[in-house]
């Protein structure tokens, strides 16, 4: 997996391309911690290149939602593709993640 | 009529008979089909010790074939046998084909020959071809003259190894009528066969080779339409299969997923049920692979042409019970995915394996 960053203002972006499996998903976790620098609280995660998520990947994610609540930021993810989207449906989590077409979309709405 | 116990047969290394146990009782007519390499031939050839057994037992009307004091050309006389590759004398006309047998080794009158193979190429079709030589016929012009010489030494049974093989496919039909006509008349035949039609419709019962056995047996309704072992189910459903073993948590889910990728591909499975086989194939080992060790799992991909239905199977080494109804894992987002992605899920204990099978939406 592929995982790039940038910022918009106070904002982290983290770029996912690839799959998120039981393999990449501590991937993943390493560039949220380095992210994740004390004065970041909101945070978006561009989907858009992951053509594939297993629960390795939704629990990395979900982890990464209840450190950025327990610092009272913010998250959204964007640009899921119709796989991702499936799962993050029967699971539920787009129930209890917020969720954006696109990057565009995700910044102004925490700006 | 023929009663095999125990048969093995080895080629150096390399065991094709395992154990074979089986009855052919006179007026029957036994298809064997298998895949290839799985001793169908070997099996016959056994029979009339054209293949000299490694062990066992081979009794036809009692007297054991393999014992030393058996009187085998005798035997072997009462079986007949056509091959794949008809094995004419090319040298001889068709009728001398026909004769030659019955005049030198049974010792018929030649008049007598002549008229009886005259005879059996009428009834096969042939009799115009009587001053012929073999290499003026058809594959299955052949092929019929084979049966014929068979015939022509008045056997009990007839052994048939891939009669139609090595026919280009318009011929394949004439011999197959031969054949139905035997069997309507009650000779005693079995026949190796790649045609599964013919097979289903002019037998009394089929064997299913596979792993060096005859790994299921019945009449023709039953291997056909019912079978009740998955290996002949995979056989008639014409299932293509890949496996992988997992014995780790450290397995190498890439090179697990390059394999399904490869063979959904190859077999032009459509991209949402490949990405399906995928992700179950990543849950179901993680579930497994929760459980304590150790672990042997093996994973098997299986594509029924015939019903278009993709299975992935997982055969885990474990105590008894469902391993997806008896987890402990931190949350249940795998079973949820399995749930889902799975349009149907079965289970079942064999031997020391727990099987499940999930069926890929």
């Amino acid at each position: 997996m592929d995982i790039t960053h940038s910022q918009h203002g106070s904002i982290r972006i983290i770029a996912l391309k690839g799959r998120m499996d039981a393999v990449t998903a501590p991937l993943f976790d390493k560039a949220f911690a380095e992210a994740a620098t004390p004065d970041a609280s909101d945070f978006v995660i561009q989907l858009d290149g992951l053509e594939y998520i297993s629960s390795a990947g939704l629990r990395s994610i979900l982890m990464v939602a209840k450190q950025v609540k327990a610092k009272n930021g913010r998250l959204i993810l964007t640009g899921l593709t119709d796989e991702v989207r499936e799962v993050f449906h029967l699971s539920g989590f787009h129930t209890i993640l917020r969720i954006c077409d696109t990057k565009e979309a995700a910044l102004a709405e925490l700006a | 009529m023929i009663r095999v116990e125990h048969l093995s047969k080895r080629f150096g290394n390399l065991e094709v008979l395992k154990d074979i146990n089986a009855e052919i009782a006179q007026g029957e007519v036994i298809s064997i089909i298998g895949p290839s390499g799985t001793g169908k031939s070997t099996f016959l050839r056994c029979l009339n010790l054209l293949d000299q057994p490694s062990g066992g037992h081979i009794e036809i009307d009692g007297q054991d074939i393999l014992a030393p004091k058996a009187n085998v050309p005798a035997l072997r006389r009462r079986m007949g046998m056509v091959f794949q590759s008809f094995n004419l004398f090319a040298h001889l006309t068709v009728l001398e084909n026909l004769t030659i047998g019955p005049v030198r080794l049974l010792a018929k009158p030649p008049g007598e020959a002549t008229n009886r193979g005259l005879e059996l190429l009428r009834m096969v079709g042939l009799a115009e071809k009587a001053h012929s030589f073999p290499d003026e016929l058809s594959g299955g012009q052949k092929q019929r003259v084979a049966i014929a010489r068979c015939l022509s030494m008045e056997p009990e049974i007839i052994l048939f190894d891939e009669p139609t093989s090595a026919l280009d496919p318009t011929m394949v039909s004439e011999v197959l009528a031969v054949i139905r006509r035997l069997a309507r008349q009650g000779m005693t035949m079995a026949i190796v066969t790649h045609e599964m039609e013919f097979a289903r419709d002019v037998s009394t019962r089929v064997f299913y080779m596979d792993e060096g056995l005859i790994y299921e047996e019945g009449p023709p309704e039953q291997i056909f339409d019912h079978p009740r072992r998955q290996r002949t189910r995979d056989f008639i459903g014409k299932v293509r299969s890949l496996s992988y073993q997992v014995s780790s948590a450290d397995y190498d889910l890439y090179s697990l997923v390059g394999k399904i990728e490869g063979f959904c591909e190859k077999h032009l499975i459509p991209p949402r049920s490949a990405h399906g086989a995928q992700l179950l194939a990543e849950e179901a080992l993680g579930v497994l692979l929760s459980r304590p060790g150790p672990h042997d799992i093996r994973l098997t991909l299986a594509y029924s042409e015939k019903h278009r239905h993709l299975e992935l199977r997982l055969d885990s080494l474990g105590p008894p019970g469902n391993p997806l109804e008896t987890t402990d894992l931190p949350d249940d987002l795998p079973l949820t995915i399995i749930r889902n992605y799975a349009e149907d899920i079965g289970y079942e204990r064999r031997g020391e394996f727990n099987c499940l099978r999930l069926r890929v939406r």
